[in-house]
C-alpha cells in the first residue's frame, strides 16, 4: 500500500452531513425506539434500569455513527489491516490476561477499560476482508492461491473465538466472511464444495466431541425442544408460547404476561424480540422485521452506488454481520435456530452490540457520503 | 502495476450482481422468519395462549382439615394442632446440603432424614415444596424465620397435623395417621385426590378407626388460583376464585374418653404379689342395652403421636418385640381360652340338653373319663353341687358330668348365640374370631388328619370348661355377658355418628333360648361375687350397683410332675410366659342390668386375684359415672358449632 490519489476535491464537514442517507438513520432510530418501548415494558413501566439507557447509548452510538462517518473512506481503508491486525492480536491475548465469566474468557481489561475483542474482530473482519478485495481483480477472487489469505484471514480469529468458547460468534464470523467471499465472486463450484467442507467439519467436530457439553446440549435441545421442557427446553418454549399468545396484534403495551410474569430469561436481551412478538403481536413483529429489511436494502444499495471496490465490500461485509443478527436471533427464540446467545441489534439492551453496529453502519454511511470517490491501486496485494 | 486504477467494471458487475442475490436470499429467510410468525401466532395462536393461561394460573391446593374423632360427649380423642414446619422448595434453593447444615443448627436433621429428603427432591421434581422439618418449637421456628434472608428456596409454613391428646389410652381405638407411600398414591382413583395427597405433610389413616374411616375423614380439597411467575413465586392470590376446603367428617364414638382413661390406668397396675411385672391386659366395657362399647383398653399401649411424626425406628423395633405386645389391639385381637367364664355358655347348654337346674352332681376333685382322670381345679373336690353352686364355685367336676353325654355341636351352637366365635362391625380392622369348636370344624381343621377327625367326647370334657380348642377374645366375652345379661342378641358398636348422620344402635332381638334357662346363670354370676364365690372380692358393696360376675383362668402350660420334683409349687415360680392367664366377665346392676364389662390379664395366674379386681374397680368407675344416663352428644349440634366456629 502506497500512494493514494484523490479524484476531486475535499468536501466540507457540512456538505458531507448534508449527505448523509438520512432515511437509514431515521430507520435505525426507529429500531432502536422500538427497543427502547419494549425494555420500558420489560422493567415493568420503569425507565430503569435499561430503557433510558438503552436511548442515551443510542444516541452516543448515533454521534459516533456521524463521527465515523465524516471520516474519508481512504483513511478507513488505510486502517483496515491495521484494524484487523490488532484485533487479531487483542483475541490471541484472551487465553493468557483474559478474564473469566461465565465459564468462558472473553474479555480483556484494557486501560480500565472492558474490552471485548472478538467484538472489534466483527469489525476489523469485515475492514480486513474489504482491504483484502480492494486489491483483487474479478478473475483472481476464485483463484485457489488468492483464497488462501481471505481463508486464513476468516478462520484465524473464527479458531480463536471458538476456543474462548462463544460458539456463536465463531459462526456468525465465519458466516459473515463466507458471504463476503462470495459476494467478491467466488465461483459457484468452489462456494459449493465449501459449503460440503463446512458440513463436513461440523459432523467431525461433532463426532470427536470438539463442543462443549453445553453448546451440544443447546443443538440437541434446539432439535427437540418438548424432549425436555423444564430444561433447555423451558426456554425455548416459554419463548413460543410468548410469541404466540401475542397473535396477530398481541397483548397490548406491558400487557405481555410471559413477559411480565417472568417466565423468559433474558428478555432485555436475547429473547426480547418475544417480549415485542407478545406485546405487539403479529402485525408488530413483521413491521419490525420489514424495518430491519429495509435497512437492509439500504445498506446493500448504498454498495452498489459506491465507486470504490473496498466500500463496496466493507458495505456488505457490516450488512450481512447485522442481517445474520437479525436471522439468527429471530430464529432462536422462535425454535428455527439454536439459542446460541445472539442479541437482537439495536433492540436487545448491551451496549458493546449496540457500539459495533453502529461503528458498522458509520463505516457505511461513510461509504454513502463519499461513494463518488474512487482511487487507483497502487498495485497488487500479492 | 502501480497506478492502475482500480475501477474494474467487470468486479462492479459481479459484487452488484451477488449483492442482488445476497438481497434476494435475505428476502427469503425473512419471509422464512415471517411465515414461522404466522405459524406461531395466527396458525397456532390458540395452543400458545393456552399455554401462557396455563403458565399464569396455577390451581393451589387448599388441604382440608381432617375431621375430629370425639367420645360420646364430644370431648376430642383425635383432633388437629398448628404444626411449625419448614418447606424446601428445590429448584430455589442453590445447594440443599447446605441449607440442611443450617438449618441443622437450629434443629438437629439426622443423616437418615437427609437421606429421606434427598430422595422425596428426586421424586418430586423440583417444584414441588418438601417438607424438611416439622413440629417445631415456636422458638425454633422464629428462629428459623430470622434466618430465612441467608437461605434461599426455603419456606415457612404453619400447617396443621394430627393430634391425639389421650395418647395412648385411646390408641386401640382410634389407630393413627401416617405418611402418604406411594401404594396409597396408587390406589388412589382420582388425580384430584392424588394431587391432595401429595401435598407436602399429607397424612392418612394408617391404622385403626383412623383407616376404616379414611375417606370419611379427609374431607375434600379446596384450591385457590393464584398469580404465579416462572419461579413459582405467587404474585397474587385470586381469593374470589377460592373453593374453601370442607373439614372431614366428625366421627363421633361410643366411647367414654374418661372412664376409657381410667380403665388404662387400672389395667396398668401391678399385681399384688408382682409388682414389677408390667401387665398386658385387656378390657372391654358395653353399655348392655345399646352395645355401645364405652371402654376398649389395651396395655401395654403405644402412643399414637409418635406414629403421627414419623415413628423412631428404635422405638418401633422395641414396640414390634415387647413380649407384651404393646402393638397388639387385645381386646379385639388378642385370643385366649376363656376358661371358666365358658361355664356361663356351659349352663345353658346343659339345660337345653335337658339338665336341670336342680341336678346334683358330687364333686370329690376328679372324674374318669376315657382312660384318664379330668380334674377339678379344687383338689379336694367340692361335694354336692348343683348348677347355681358350679357357677358360683366354678366346680369343674359338674360340668364334667354334663360333658359325658353333651352333644359338642348342642355347646358351639349355643356359644355362637352367646357371641363367641364371630367378629363385629366396628370399623377396627384385625379382629380374631377365635375358635368355637363342633364337628364340622374339627373335620375341617384336620383335614390332613383322618384319625383325628372325629369328635371324641372327651374334648367336650375340655371344652365344657373353656380349654382345648375354645378361644375367644375380650370383645366377645364382654359381648357374651352383655347377652346373658339382657338375654338380647346385643351386638357391639363403636361409632355412633359420621358427621351428624346418628347411626341408630343395632337391633337385639331375644336370643333365641328359652329365656327360663338364663335365670340360674345370672343368679350363679351374682353368687360368684355376692355369696362369697370364687370373687367375693371383686363385689362392689353399693346396692344400686350389684356386680354379677364369673372367673376364669386359662390354663397356658400344665404343671408336670417333673416341675413339682424341682421344687416348682408356686405359680409365680413359672416364667411369665408359660403362667395361666386371667379372667373375669361381669354385669350390673344385678337386677336391670345396664353395663357389661370382661377383663383378660394375660398369664395373670388366677381370674379371682388378678382379673376380677380390676374389672370391680373399672365397673365401679362406670358406676360413679353412669354414662348410659347422661345424655350423649348429638353430633348435629357439633356440626351447627363447627360451622358457627368457620363463620
Amino acid at each position: 500500500m502506497s500512494s493514494i490519489i484523490l479524484p476531486g476535491r475535499r468536501r466540507g464537514f457540512r456538505d458531507k452531513f448534508s449527505r448523509l442517507h438520512w432515511p437509514l438513520i431515521i430507520l435505525l432510530t426507529m429500531i432502536a425506539g422500538a427497543g427502547v418501548i419494549t425494555l420500558y415494558s420489560v422493567a415493568e413501566g420503569n425507565w430503569q434500569p435499561w430503557a433510558m439507557k438503552h436511548g442515551l447509548r443510542y444516541l452516543a452510538a448515533l454521534g459516533i455513527l456521524i463521527g465515523v462517518a465524516m471520516v474519508p473512506i481512504r483513511y478507513w481503508m488505510a486502517l483496515a489491516y491495521p484494524t484487523y491486525f490488532a484485533a487479531l492480536i487483542a483475541l490471541a491475548l484472551v487465553p493468557f490476561i483474559g478474564e473469566v465469566n461465565m465459564g468462558a474468557r472473553r474479555w480483556i481489561e484494557f486501560g480500565g477499560l472492558q474490552f471485548q475483542p472478538s467484538e472489534a474482530m466483527k469489525i476489523g473482519l469485515v475492514l480486513g476482508l474489504a482491504r483484502y478485495y480492494q486489491g483483487l481483480r474479478a478473475e483472481q477472487v476464485s483463484h485457489l492461491l488468492y483464497l488462501i489469505p481471505p481463508a486464513l484471514m476468516v478462520g484465524a480469529p473464527v479458531g480463536l473465538i471458538f476456543i474462548q468458547p462463544d460458539l456463536g460468534t465463531a459462526l456468525l464470523l465465519a458466516a459473515t466472511g463466507a458471504i463476503m467471499i462470495f459476494v467478491a465472486g467466488l465461483s459457484w463450484r468452489i462456494g459449493f464444495l465449501g459449503i460440503v467442507g463446512a458440513i463436513a467439519g461440523g459432523y467431525a467436530a461433532y463426532r470427536f466431541d470438539v463442543l462443549k457439553e453445553y453448546q451440544l446440549r443447546r443443538i440437541t435441545t434446539f432439535l427437540d425442544p418438548e424432549r425436555d421442557p423444564l430444561g433447555q427446553g423451558y426456554h425455548l418454549l416459554q419463548s413460543k408460547t410468548g410469541i404466540g399468545s401475542g397473535g396477530l396484534t398481541g397483548k397490548g403495551f406491558m400487557e405481555g404476561t410471559q413477559a411480565q410474569l417472568k417466565f423468559l430469561p433474558e428478555m432485555q436481551t436475547d429473547f426480547i424480540f418475544t417480549v415485542f412478538g407478545e406485546e405487539f403481536g403479529f402485525v408488530g413483529a413483521v413491521g419490525l422485521l420489514l424495518l430491519y429489511l429495509a435497512v437492509i436494502f439500504a445498506g446493500l444499495s448504498i454498495a452498489m452506488q459506491s465507486k470504490l471496490h473496498f466500500a463496496r465490500m466493507m458495505t456488505i461485509g457490516v450488512v450481512a454481520t447485522f442481517t445474520l443478527y437479525v436471522l439468527i436471533n429471530t430464529g432462536m427464540v422462535m425454535g428455527l435456530a439454536p439459542v446460541v446467545g445472539v442479541p437482537l441489534p439495536l433492540v436487545s439492551y448491551g451496549g458493546t452490540v449496540m457500539l459495533t453496529i453502529m461503528a458498522g453502519f458509520g463505516l457505511v454511511m461513510s461509504a454513502y457520503v463519499h461513494r463518488d470517490q474512487d482511487m487507483y491501486r497502487s498495485g497488487d496485494s500479492l | 502495476m502501480a497506478g492502475v486504477n482500480t475501477h474494474d467494471p467487470e468486479r462492479q458487475e459481479m459484487v452488484s450482481r451477488r449483492t442482488m442475490l445476497f438481497g434476494g436470499g435475505v428476502t427469503l429467510l425473512f419471509g422464512g422468519i415471517a411465515t414461522r410468525l404466522y405459524q406461531l401466532q395466527i396458525a397456532n395462536h390458540q395452543k400458545y395462549l393456552d399455554l401462557a393461561q396455563e403458565n399464569q394460573f396455577n390451581r393451589r391446593v387448599l388441604t382440608p382439615l381432617r375431621g375430629e374423632i370425639v367420645d360420646r360427649f364430644g370431648d376430642p380423642l383425635a383432633s388437629n394442632r398448628k404444626n411449625f414446619r419448614v418447606l424446601l422448595v428445590p429448584e430455589q434453593a442453590r445447594d440443599v446440603d447446605a441449607i440442611l447444615d443450617k438449618i441443622n443448627k437450629i434443629t438437629p436433621v439426622s443423616e437418615e432424614k437427609r437421606a429421606r429428603i434427598m430422595r422425596e427432591i428426586r421424586r418430586r421434581g423440583a417444584f414441588t415444596p418438601v417438607q424438611i422439618a416439622d413440629n417445631l418449637s415456636w422458638e425454633n421456628f422464629s428462629k428459623l424465620n430470622f434466618e430465612l434472608p441467608h437461605l434461599s428456596g426455603v419456606l415457612p409454613d404453619v400447617g396443621e397435623t394430627r393430634d391425639y391428646p389421650y395418647g395412648a389410652d385411646a390408641a386401640f381405638v382410634i389407630g393413627y395417621v401416617g405418611a402418604v407411600t406411594e401404594r396409597d398414591l396408587a390406589s388412589e382413583e382420582s388425580d384430584e385426590e392424588r394431587v391432595l395427597l401429595r401435598q407436602p405433610g399429607f397424612k392418612v389413616g394408617r391404622e385403626g378407626l383412623e383407616r376404616t374411616y379414611e375417606e370419611e375423614l379427609r374431607g375434600e380439597a379446596g384450591a385457590m388460583n393464584v398469580k404465579i411467575n416462572a419461579h413459582g413465586r405467587v404474585i397474587e392470590e385470586l381469593a374470589n376464585s377460592a373453593v374453601p376446603p370442607v373439614q372431614g367428617k366428625t366421627l363421633t364414638l361410643t366411647i367414654d374418653s374418661e372412664l376409657q382413661a381410667q380403665a388404662m390406668e387400672i389395667l396398668s397396675k401391678p399385681g399384688e404379689r408382682m409388682p414389677d411385672e408390667p401387665q398386658s391386659a385387656a378390657a372391654v366395657v358395653m353399655d348392655v342395652v345399646t352395645g355401645d362399647i364405652l371402654v376398649l383398653a389395651s396395655t401395654p399401649a403405644f402412643n399414637p403421636n409418635d406414629f403421627n411424626v414419623g415413628i423412631d425406628p428404635d422405638l418401633w423395633k422395641e414396640l414390634n418385640q415387647s413380649p407384651y405386645k404393646p402393638l397388639l389391639n387385645k381386646p379385639l385381637s388378642g385370643v385366649y381360652p376363656p376358661g371358666s367364664t365358658f361355664k356361663l355358655i356351659s349352663a345353658i347348654a346343659a339345660q337345653r340338653a335337658g339338665v336341670k337346674p336342680n341336678h346334683s352332681v358330687y364333686c370329690s376333685g376328679r372324674v374318669w373319663y376315657g382312660n384318664r382322670y379330668f380334674h377339678c381345679w379344687k383338689r379336694g373336690g367340692h361335694g354336692n353341687v348343683n348348677m347355681k353352686d358350679a357357677l358360683k364355685h366354678s366346680c369343674d367336676t359338674f360340668f364334667y358330668d354334663v360333658a359325658k353325654t353333651l352333644e359338642i355341636d348342642l355347646l358351639a351352637e349355643t356359644a355362637r348365640k352367646f357371641g363367641l366365635g364371630q367378629t363385629y362391625e366396628l370399623g377396627i380392622p384385625g379382629q380374631q374370631r377365635g375358635v368355637i369348636p363342633d364337628r364340622d370344624w374339627k373335620r375341617e381343621y384336620f383335614a390332613g388328619n383322618p384319625a383325628q377327625q372325629p369328635w371324641f367326647q372327651g374334648e367336650t370334657l375340655s371344652c365344657i370348661i373353656g380349654q382345648g380348642y375354645v378361644t375367644s377374645t375380650p370383645l366377645q366375652l364382654a359381648v357374651m355377658s352383655a347377652r346373658v345379661a339382657t338375654g338380647r342378641a346385643v351386638r357391639p358398636r363403636l361409632v355412633r355418628a359420621v358427621g351428624d348422620l346418628i347411626l341408630p344402635a343395632p337391633e337385639a332381638p331375644l336370643v333365641d333360648v328359652d329365656q327360663d334357662y338364663l335365670a340360674v346363670v345370672r343368679a350363679g354370676m351374682n353368687a360368684v361375687t355376692n355369696e362369697y364365690g370364687t370373687a367375693a372380692r371383686s363385689r362392689i358393696d353399693d346396692p344400686d350397683w350389684q356386680l354379677a360376675g364369673k372367673t376364669g383362668t386359662s390354663q397356658v402350660y400344665a404343671i408336670t410332675a417333673e416341675d413339682r420334683a424341682r421344687g416348682l409349687a408356686e405359680p409365680e415360680d413359672l416364667p411369665w410366659a408359660r403362667r395361666d392367664h386371667a379372667l373375669f366377665v361381669c354385669y350390673m346392676p344385678y337386677e336391670n342390668p345396664r353395663y357389661a364389662c370382661s377383663v383378660v390379664v394375660e398369664h395373670g395366674i388366677g381370674g379371682s386375684r388378678a382379673a376380677g379386681p380390676k374389672a370391680r374397680d373399672i365397673m365401679k368407675a362406670v358406676a360413679e359415672k353412669d354414662p348410659a344416663s347422661r345424655a350423649p352428644l348429638d353430633p348435629r349440634t357439633l356440626a351447627r358449632a363447627a360451622g358457627v366456629r368457620e363463620s
